[in-house]
This record gives structure tokens, sequence and C-alpha cells, in this order.
């Protein structure tokens, strides 16, 4: 799991420490705790808004805030849902000054159906897995709506649970469930329109 | 709505592992039965391991180190907006405290009669009031001068 392969035991025992004294009131206690989060942090916002150099500035913000706030952190919240949740509305925060869109709204693309399978028994995926792996899939997540690039992130690249994208996004569980099912799906059309003759790939 | 159609809306979400114990062996026992839902399930799944097994991308070089800079700015600005804070709410004390004094001062030296531009400003009420528009008026200039300091030396770092 991922969540494994980026923090080791011994580091996850650190981490622990280390919010223990923060929730404390110790906001330096949090110098121990960003190296545990960098990649994982930095990866899910990358995937949010798409631009290095953005992601890395809402990085930085993300910690900004996780101190300026260490005041109202519940100690019953999870400290990374939290801290999730606070990168996560730095994002739509830039989205909505930037772009002037409502980004909670789910993505209704009228679009008409795409023309999936470039052959009738072999899903397009097989192909992608095969050949150039992750490459399509990483492009055809790209381009997906922010809401399903988040859901998809936080479920499968951080390996987050259910109620724990409803904590982070905000939002109740059965909307988490449809949002993933729509963001799947609206991926798989993306992946088959890549693949399709005419394709962009 | 028959079991397949109902059972064909769970496909994704079983494929996500996004759904009960219960909800999940529904969907494998239809599964081994139905074709084109195990079809569905399989590809799904594929989407699912693709998603988890995607190249993570690469932090960039010195990241830490310039969240670590950008914290410690941070930091002592807040300190330096804590010590603003404080020398103005001392100066503003010090302000009202030496108004009280010298209007005590005043009226004793005056004999409770001090005018200025016709208006007896030995009255308490008076004093006060002329007292608050200089201490706010003070204040208001060493705020815009105490922030016009830090942003320059903000700019400078």
């Amino acid at each position: 799991m991922i969540l494994a392969a980026t923090m080791l035991p011994e580091s996850i025992s650190c981490v622990d420490n280390a919010i223990a004294r923060f929730r404390r009131g110790e906001p330096d206690a949090l110098d121990a705790v960003i190296p545990e989060y960098q990649f994982r942090l930095y990866r899910f916002l990358l995937r949010l808004v798409q631009e290095p150099a953005l992601a890395e500035d809402l990085f930085q913000q993300t910690w900004v805030r996780v101190i300026e706030n260490a005041s109202r952190y519940k100690a019953h919240y999870r400290f990374e849902s939290w801290l999730f949740s606070i990168a996560r509305n730095l994002a739509i925060d830039h989205f909505r000054r930037m772009r002037n869109v409502s980004i909670d709204a789910p993505d209704e693309r009228g679009d008409a159906p795409v023309e999936r399978m470039a052959a009738p028994d072999r899903d397009p995926l097989d192909s992608v897995l095969d050949f150039e792996r992750g490459s399509i899939l990483a492009a055809a997540l790209g381009e997906l709506p922010v809401i399903h690039r988040e859901v998809l992130a936080l479920r499968f690249e951080e390996g987050m649970s259910l109620g724990e994208i409803a904590e982070v996004a905000g939002i109740p569980l059965s909307t988490v469930k449809s949002r993933l099912q729509r963001a799947l799906e609206n991926l798989r059309e993306r992946v088959g329109t890549r693949l399709s003759p005419g394709g962009r790939s | 709505m028959n079991s397949h159609e109902s059972i064909c809306k769970l496909v994704t979400l079983a494929a996500a592992d996004a759904l009960s114990h219960e909800e999940m062996s529904r969907v494998e026992q239809h599964a081994e039965t139905c074709p084109e839902c195990r079809r569905e399930l399989e590809v799904l799944r594929l989407y699912s391991r693709g998603l988890r097994e995607l190249t993570p991308p690469v932090a960039p070089a010195g990241l830490l180190q310039r969240t670590r800079a950008r914290l410690e700015q941070e930091r002592a600005a807040r300190a330096e907006r804590r010590w603003h804070d404080l020398t103005l709410s001392l100066l503003a004390l010090f302000s009202w405290a030496s108004g009280i004094v010298f209007w005590v001062a005043a009226r004793f030296v005056t004999g409770e009669v001090w005018k200025v531009f016709g208006t007896n400003v030995a009255v308490f009420g008076t004093w006060s009031l002329l007292c608050a528009v200089l201490v706010w008026t003070t204040a208001g200039v060493a705020v815009v001068v105490l922030r016009n300091r830090s942003e320059s030396a903000r700019r400078i770092l």
C-alpha cells in the first residue's frame, strides 16, 4: 500500500509523537512531520492543480495554515484528514479565485457517448497496462474535473477510506460513493477516447 | 429493477473496494454467473490497479528547505505582529494615563477653566474626547508606519 511505502513504522511513531506535541501547543513539532507528508501532500496537490510551481506554493501555504490554525485543531480529528482538507480547501479557493467556476457542482458534461473500445473484446486499459503503463491513465486523470481527480487521488493514491475522504472533502459518505463511481466511469471514457482511432494518444 | 441491473450499479464501487462485505459478496456471486458483469468488474479493477500503481510525481528538489524557510518567515512575521500589537497597546495605555494625569494637573494649575479655541477643555467629557481623537489618530499613524516598515523588510528578504 502507498501509505506503507511512504511511511515506515518507526517514522509513523515519530510522526504520532510530533503530532501529540503539536496538539499540546508546540508548533515547532511540525518540523518533524513535514518530511513525512511532503511526497503525499505534494502529489495530492499536484493532482488537483496540475502545475508544479502552484502545487509547491499551495504545499507551503498548507503548512502555514496548519500552524496558524493549530489552536483550532481538535484532538478527535485525524491529523491526516485535517491536513489534506486544508490543502484541498486551498486548492479549491485557488480555482474559485482564478477561474470563477463552481468546483463543488459535479461536472455534468453533455457530451455524446464516446467510442470506448479500440477492439470489441479488449478494453483499452488492457493495452495501456501492457504498453504504456500508466502514462495514458495519468493523462486521462489530468483531464477529469477537479472533484473527480480529488476523489480518485484520495482513494487510490492516498489509500484513504470513504469515511476519510468524506472528512477531507467535507461531503456526505453517499456523495463520496457517487462521486467515486462517476469519476471512475469518466476516467474510463477518457482513456477510451485517447485510445480510440483518431484519439489524442 | 432486476438483480442484474441492481448489481450492475454496484460494479464500479466493487472495483474500487468501496462496498460493504455483504454488497461485495452479492456482486461477486452474481459475477460468477454473469459474464457481462464479470468482464466489467475485471476491467474496472484494472483501472483501480492502474490508479494505485501510477508513477508518483517527483517532489521538486529543495521543497522541504523552501517550506521551512517560508514557515520561519511566517513565524517571524507573526512574532513581529504580536510585538507591534503589544507596543501599540502599551502606547495607547500610556497615552490615556498621561492624558488623565495631564488633565488633573491642568485643572489644578488653571483653576478648572482652560480654554482652547473658546472651548473649556478642563471639563472631563471634552478632555476625554480630545484625548480619544489624539490617541486613535496617533495609533492609526503608528499602525501604518509599522506595517510599511514590515512590508519593506519582507521585500528585502
